[in-house]
């Protein structure tokens, strides 16, 4: 029926040919000019103001220097600077979670940092913040954290729980339903009960873990099936949590003070602060039945150097990253934002040491554990998130959900291996 | 006589209840948009069903518009939208004619092939589009934007007009060209003014993509001073820290200029531009 | 230019702009993605991607849950783009009579079309919400017993095509009622005189005279509901629960961006784009909006 006559194409071909044969001529603008160090980040709206500061008093020390600094969110930082280093643009430094760096070193996107920074320089830096992949550290970290830990409204529970059965009992006490309705006004716990993140911490505190050093899945695991029950009983036997209960929810009834306890971040405590909450932190209690602290996935955040930055222009940035990452900045980060420096001299500093909100969180970061920053990692929230939610749905056992996990992130390994 | 007239009461009363409901309901969850607006927790979500919160406050239109460069985004949109705005139109209306009066070879693939662009997952096309507008020096321009927008808006405008024009009898024209206008005459001097709600309709259309698109923006677009709406919003949501408030206060100040736009444009949707009209 | 006969210079004239617009931007990428589904371009065959042939399009038919997905998006997509045009056409409608306010009750309808997506999907959702969310909240005052909405695959799937509708359905409005200025009062009267009734005249009047303009705009409303990503990832954050809320385009989104497989990504938007076309063909061929110019 349709046909498409060869002359309807043949001019709109000629006009891309054209078009195409101008832009080869203009092909070598763009790109700022050699002085300006471009730099993406994904930093929350807090964060970004340190940044902000900083990088205008770089500007300042350094006339003739320009810093561009321009924000995505974490999933378009990753794509956006794929999308664009791919294409052959793209920033000078891109600010990211670690495991952003999977990907970009696998592309051959970003230089190995090790390559580019000495190493003394680097042996200043807590060696528990680099992570290595292939050998080489993609990224220069300033800051470690982004561990869950647990958050109490002092108003409401009197002392912080230390065991997991003390936790229960003050999140039942907590819970509250005065007009007995069956529909709590109040509940003893919220989190993100459907995001795989928030079950690493019972998981871990159960002997368990994600993946092993070879890049295989270890889904399948008793501690994975007992992890997976504490969590459906928190609903069904102890009636501590909300039936739906995602990240905002949580986020609202803690704010609202109709929440007792949270699971939640360190980016989260400047909003509670300021929404007036009498919050302490705490560690997510200890575990009787294996006698393990529960480690939720710590994380660095640090900045990649593209691949395409080269010679005097690296010179360059390179001194602008030692700036960001300077021990004063990582002190400025850590006390305005709760985040944990990744410098030996900022440990001893007395603001981060003498600051009680630190030090627990501090504490919760010796029982954390590193969150891989291999590229398998996708596939395995991919494939513990729709499982987590079937138990919480009641519509697959434990058991039957950590078989699940475990063969559908084997599949989506292998597809991406291909 | 009478129960002629009552009937008609009735009908009269039934029209405006369907229409408010209807309403009612469309509003409602903007007036959640706007109690979030207003709450000073930056909460989400509420747990009531009342519509103003507890300790109401507007700070977060304060905020947004003098904490935040919202002014600079609302320019760059508006350049954008503008300029995409003044080429759909224009494009549209001549293709659409084309594809509307006249026989000629490939017409039909012409058509097929304007829906056939938008059929792909855009998720697909971003890198090739990155690539192609680094190849036009195009990349972090506004003028990107606005090429970009101006072929993904075409198809829509053209089929649009087209499909108006085909509803406008062509006798009108031929009777002006008997009288001595020549084709393009006609188009202009008797087509086009009754086309006036199919022009409104594609320049809204034209004014709504680039006053709201975000995702080619986010590929072509890094500079910050060139930030559009959808650009500059996005920057104040965290990955788990956002200000909820400021948020939906943006989002509410991004959708006013829209509402003024189509309440201008809402003279061309009442009657006495029929043909009728213009016959007798 | 010589060889072109006279009569198609103006038309292709009139149509060289658009042409030009449209193949500068569209035409480059269209090629490139084709390209790409034929190689074995993915994570670590980026730089040395090379011609494959079909392999990537035999392994999409090797997708375990591809025809449920399918169906799923099909019923997504029809039942979004029904409801869109009948509540779309009857708000039109009625805003077309003499109604006292009728700007404003137009203003405040397209509402949900002027506002940015992200912020109302978010807001739907958090309506949603079993326990706190406003409907289940009116439900009750009703004596409804609460819907668990979003842990629910139907529940979730109607609280994604419920947002989608509401979101939609003020541009088929706005279409609508332009293409209502088209029809002259005349035919209305010649009905009348003929002794037609209101439901007759919808018919044989309003229904006939939208046609030409409605018609592109329901394809148009087609294709992009049937690729719609944003509405249902976010009222279901990214396809709760388990998986079940997912239509096409999520998997060459996932494909793409998060196991970075370009090359099964572009095979699957060429099936997804084959799928449109073979219905945007028989659409065209039913509604005969393609017959040659009069």
């Amino acid at each position: 029926m349709i046909s498409l006559p060869a002359f309807r194409w043949r001019l709109p071909c000629c006009a891309v040919v054209c078009l195409l044969g101008t832009s080869v001529l203009l092909g070598g603008c763009g790109g700022g000019g050699d002085q300006t160090i471009t730099l993406w980040e994904q930093m929350d709206p807090e964060e970004r103001e340190i940044l902000h500061v900083l990088v205008a008093e770089y500007q300042a020390a350094h006339p003739g220097t320009r810093v561009e600094v321009a924000h995505y969110n974490t999933e378009d930082v990753r794509t956006q600077f794929q999308t664009a280093a791919l294409g052959g643009g793209g920033p000078d430094l891109v600010f990211g979670p670690s495991d952003q760096v999977g990907p970009f070193s696998v592309m051959k996107l970003i230089h190995p940092i090790d390559e580019i920074f000495p190493a003394d320089e680097l042996a200043r830096f807590r060696p528990e913040a680099f992570d290595t992949l292939d050998g080489h550290v993609w990224a220069l970290p300033d800051q470690l954290g982004n561990h869950l830990t647990l958050l109490y409204n002092q108003d409401l529970i009197d002392a912080a729980p230390a065991t997991m059965a003390e936790f229960l009992a003050a999140a039942e006490a907590a819970t509250l339903d005065a007009d007995g309705d069956g529909t709590p006004e109040r509940y003893g716990l919220v989190f993100d009960v459907s995001e795989p993140f928030w079950l690493i911490p019972f998981l871990t505190g159960y002997g368990g873990w994600v993946i092993d050093a070879a890049g295989r899945p270890t889904l399948a695991s008793p501690a994975m099936v007992r992890a997976l029950e504490l969590l459906s009983s928190l609903r069904n036997e102890h009636g501590v949590i909300p039936r739906e209960c995602d990240y905002e929810l949580a986020d609202t009834m803690f704010k609202e003070g109709r929440a007792a306890m949270i699971i939640n971040g360190p980016w989260s405590l400047s909003a509670y602060r300021k929404a007036g909450i009498p919050f302490a932190i705490t560690r997510i209690p200890w575990i009787e039945e294996t006698g393990r602290w529960p480690g939720p996935m710590i994380s660095s955040k640090g900045y990649s150097v593209s691949e395409r930055v080269k010679g005097e222009h690296l010179a360059r940035v390179l001194d602008f990253l030692r700036f960001v990452t300077s021990t004063e900045s990582q002190i400025e980060f850590a006390t305005r934002l709760g985040t944990l420096p990744t410098r030996r001299a900022a440990y001893d500093d007395v603001r981060i040491a003498g600051d009680p909100v630190l030090s627990a969180s501090i504490a919760q970061v010796e029982v954390g554990r590193r969150m891989p920053v291999v590229v398998e990692m996708r596939a395995i929230w991919d494939a513990m998130r729709p499982a987590v939610q079937s138990v919480w749905n009641g519509a697959l056992t434990p058991a039957a959900a950590a078989q699940e996990m475990q063969d559908r992130a084997i599949k989506k390994i292998a597809e991406m291996r291909q | 006589m009478k129960s002629n007239k009552l009937s008609r009461v009735v009908r009269r009363i039934l029209l405006y209840a369907v229409i408010i409901a209807i309403t009612a309901i469309t509003v409602y969850p903007v007036l959640v948009v706007i109690n979030t607006s207003l709450r000073p927790s930056n909460a989400l979500y509420t747990t009531s069903l009342s519509l103003i919160p507890e300790n109401a406050t507007v700070r977060a239109y304060v905020s947004i518009l003098l904490d935040k460069p919202f002014l600079l985004w609302m320019r760059n949109s508006l350049i954008v939208a503008i300029a995409v705005t003044l080429l759909g139109v224009t494009l549209a209306s001549t293709a659409g004619y084309a594809f509307s009066r006249f026989s000629f070879p490939g017409r039909r693939s012409g058509m097929i092939g304007l829906l056939v662009t938008q059929m792909f997952p855009a998720t697909m096309l971003l890198l090739p589009l990155f690539v192609l507008m680094r190849g036009l020096g195009l990349v972090d321009t506004l003028m990107g934007l606005v090429v970009a927008y101006t072929a993904t808006v075409l198809p829509f405008t053209v089929w649009t007009m087209k499909g108006y024009y085909d509803t406008i009898p062509r006798d009108l024209e031929e009777a002006a060209m008997v009288d001595g206008a020549s084709q393009i005459g006609a188009f202009v001097r008797v087509v086009l003014p009754l086309a006036r709600p199919a022009l409104m309709i594609t320049g809204l259309f034209s004014f709504m993509a680039g006053w709201s698109e975000f995702i080619v923006a986010r590929v072509i677009l890094s500079s910050q001073s060139l930030y559009t709406l959808p650009l500059g919003l996005e920057g104040l949501a965290g990955t788990f820290q956002t200000e909820w408030a400021t948020y939906s206060a943006g989002s509410l100040l991004v959708s006013l200029p829209v509402v003024a736009l189509f309440l201008i444009l809402n003279r061309f949707l009442v009657g006495g531009l029929t043909l009728g009209g213009v016959k007798g | 230019m010589s060889i072109l006969p006279v009569r198609y210079r103006l038309p292709y004239a009139l149509l060289l702009p658009t042409a030009l617009v449209i193949a500068a931007v569209i035409l480059y990428p269209f090629l490139y993605n084709f390209w790409i589904s034929l190689s074995n371009m993915s994570l670590y065959h980026v730089r040395d991607a090379h011609l494959i042939g079909f392999d990537n399009y035999g392994k999409i038919f090797l997708e375990s849950e591809l025809y449920t997905v399918l169906a799923k998006t099909i019923a997504w997509t029809g039942i979004n783009v029904f409801f869109h045009v009948v509540i779309g056409v009857g708000v039109a409608l009625l805003l077309n009579q003499q109604v006292r306010g009728r700007g404003i009750f137009r203003a405040l309808l397209i509402l949900p079309w002027a506002m940015p997506q992200y912020i109302v999907a978010l807001t739907w959702r958090g309506m949603f919400n079993y326990q706190y969310g406003a409907i289940n909240l009116i439900l009750e005052r009703f004596g409804i017993d609460p819907v668990p909405w979003l842990s629910h695959e139907t529940g979730a799937f109607a609280a994604a095509t419920i947002t989608n509708i509401w979101l939609g359905f003020p541009f088929m409005m706005i279409i609508a009622l332009g293409g209502l200025q088209s029809i002259p009062d005349e035919l209305y009267e010649a009905a009348s005189i003929d002794g037609a009734s209101a439901w007759q005249k919808l018919r044989r009047v309003t229904i006939p005279m939208l046609k030409p303009i409605m018609v592109p705009a329901i394809s148009l409303g087609t294709i992009w509901t049937f690729n719609n990503l944003n509405v249902i990832w976010l009222v279901t954050r990214g396809g709760e629960p388990a998986d079940q809320t997912h239509i096409l385009v999520t998997y060459v989104y996932k494909a793409a961006f998060s196991y970075y497989r370009y090359g099964y990504a572009a095979a699957f938007s060429v099936m997804i784009f084959l799928v449109l076309l073979g219905f945007i063909l028989w659409y065209m061929k039913t509604t005969r909006v393609l017959a040659e110019a009069r």
